[in-house]
């Protein structure tokens, strides 16, 4: 089996602060917030929590009808962000033998619930044919190969929040092995009011600042109280360093490792004992030590326990050497998205110098110390990075992510 | 209902469901010149039985209307029926 080497060359975002790489990365340098409040959270009783982080109205006309009437919005951001990432890698379409790695965390709720209430009044008559294309568990993988003509290998793997991470993960695996040459991938998914009344259900979701929205989000602060849902893709595109080099691409940094793992104490909250494991495994896989890891991108969501969780588990695995830092305090969680999209970020913050600190940690919880907190954009040199991406149902995902270096 | 009301109705379904050119929508214009295809038309029939709360789908046999105004025509004989009823 082979055993290559793989670089990122391409990377797309669509996010709460709207279309585009530099846009993103812009604003959380900025320190800006993409949270707001969501008037529709307010009509539902039991859902207390009113703030989303959706993305602004985009123009999607640019998608022919006949690939658009199939898609809901998820799809539609995939398509954005994969455009801008092949643009990037400095592709007008996609190569041949291009694999695709995308999912979402479930597929669109608003299709769904549109479908279902015509079933349930029993007048499924009335249901489009492109409806069964938008609900779909494949859905933005469908999509994204018809309207971009892309006929290589496609996986719709969907793994809730860890999706977009354990995408670019599996995809890394295959390029290293030798089965692919190229992909691109990541995760996507569009903002439902139930989405916020899942986390709401298990009180999970932020409600302690509904009146202040760009403070709701507060990942490892002391008055941290939930989840703020949001919505966005994040697509990277990634080759074989030979492949890269031998057509002469621009390369943004180089996978080194990569870890998933399956928590099987808890379906809703990873042990520290499993992140720790998976962090371990990325770090293996990676052949380096903790030592040589210069900043952690915790997947840290702002909830109570989770954030504790994860950064009693950085403490004991790194120490306070390496730097930390969440960017769901700005973008609020991005859910399928998040691990592809955070991860695209702190790519271009390496490259730049600057790491963005995590927003709205004013006063670090005693159960989140022990670890380098970000509080303020910093100029930090980084040659390597952890990304950390967990879900719901008991996946956790780990990436090494390193400055590429002939 | 008037034939040029029906006509009205029918193109407005048309050009907002699938974003056509409002210039293109002739009599002798059809399905597949307008870049409609099998799954349009599923959509069309539902379109179109909303817009005009009659059942299309139960009344339309293979070759009933092949152009625009032949839709036309065909909307025009349900209505009546419908009223007759």
């Amino acid at each position: 089996m082979a055993n290559n080497r793989v670089v990122i060359t391409g990377v797309g975002v669509v996010s709460p602060f709207g279309a585009g790489v530099e846009t993103l990365v812009r604003n959380l340098l900025e320190c800006k917030s993409g949270i707001t409040v969501y008037e529709e959270l307010k009509s539902i009783p039991s859902i207390t929590s009113f703030t989303a982080g959706t993305a602004p109205e985009i123009d999607f006309s640019f998608i022919p009808r006949q690939y658009r009437r199939s898609m809901t919005k998820m799809s539609m951001f995939a398509i954005m962000a994969s455009i801008e990432a092949l643009k990037s890698a400095k592709y007008e379409t996609a190569p041949e033998g291009t694999a695709l790695y995308i999912g979402s965390t479930i597929s669109s709720m608003k299709a769904w619930i549109d479908f279902a209430e015509k079933y349930i009044n029993k007048h499924l008559e009335q249901v489009k044919t492109t409806a069964v294309f938008q609900v779909m568990n494949h859905s933005p993988l469908a999509n994204l190969s018809q309207s971009l003509n892309i006929k290589g290998p496609g996986f719709g793997v969907c793994n809730a929040c860890a999706t977009g991470l354990v995408n670019i993960g599996l995809a890394y695996q295959a390029v290293k092995a030798g089965l692919i040459k190229s992909a691109l991938c990541g995760g996507t998914d569009e903002y439902h009011p139930m989405m916020t009344g899942c986390f709401s259900i298990m009180n999970a979701a932020s409600n302690q600042y509904n009146d202040a929205p760009s403070k709701a989000s507060r990942p490892f602060d002391i008055k941290r109280g939930g989840i703020v849902c949001s919505e966005g893709s994040g697509m990277i595109y990634i080759e074989s360093l030979e492949n890269a080099l031998e057509r002469g691409a621009d390369i943004l940094a180089e996978i080194a490792g990569f870890a998933t793992n399956t928590e099987t104490k808890s379906i809703s909250h990873p042990s520290s004992e499993s992140i720790i494991d998976c962090m371990s495994l990325a770090l293996q896989n990676a052949d380096i030590k903790p030592d040589n890891i210069d900043l952690i991108n915790a997947h840290a969501t702002s909830t109570v326990a989770g954030d504790a969780e994860e950064a009693v588990s950085i403490a004991k695995v790194f120490g306070l050497k390496p730097k930390v830092n969440s960017l769901k305090g700005h973008l609020g969680h991005t859910m399928a998205a998040s691990g592809s999209i955070e991860l695209i970020a702190i790519i271009k913050m390496m490259l730049c110098g600057k790491i963005a600190p995590t927003l709205n940690l004013e006063e670090i919880d005693p159960a989140c110390s022990g670890i380098s907190h970000i509080t303020k954009t910093q100029d930090i040199s980084i040659n390597t990075f952890m990304k950390n991406s967990f879900a719901l149902g008991g996946t956790n995902a780990s990436m090494v992510i390193r400055r590429y270096v002939k | 209902m008037q034939k040029e009301e029906i006509i009205k109705i029918v193109n407005r379904a048309l050009v907002k469901e699938f974003e056509l050119d409002e210039s293109l929508l002739t009599p002798e214009a059809d399905f597949v010149s307008l870049g409609l295809d099998s799954l349009d038309a599923v959509d069309m029939v539902i379109t179109l039985e909303q817009a005009f709360k009659v059942d299309i789908r139960n009344n339309y046999k293979v070759g009933d209307f092949g152009s625009l105004g032949g839709l036309y025509d065909f909307i025009e004989k349900l209505i009546k029926q419908k009223n007759n009823v």
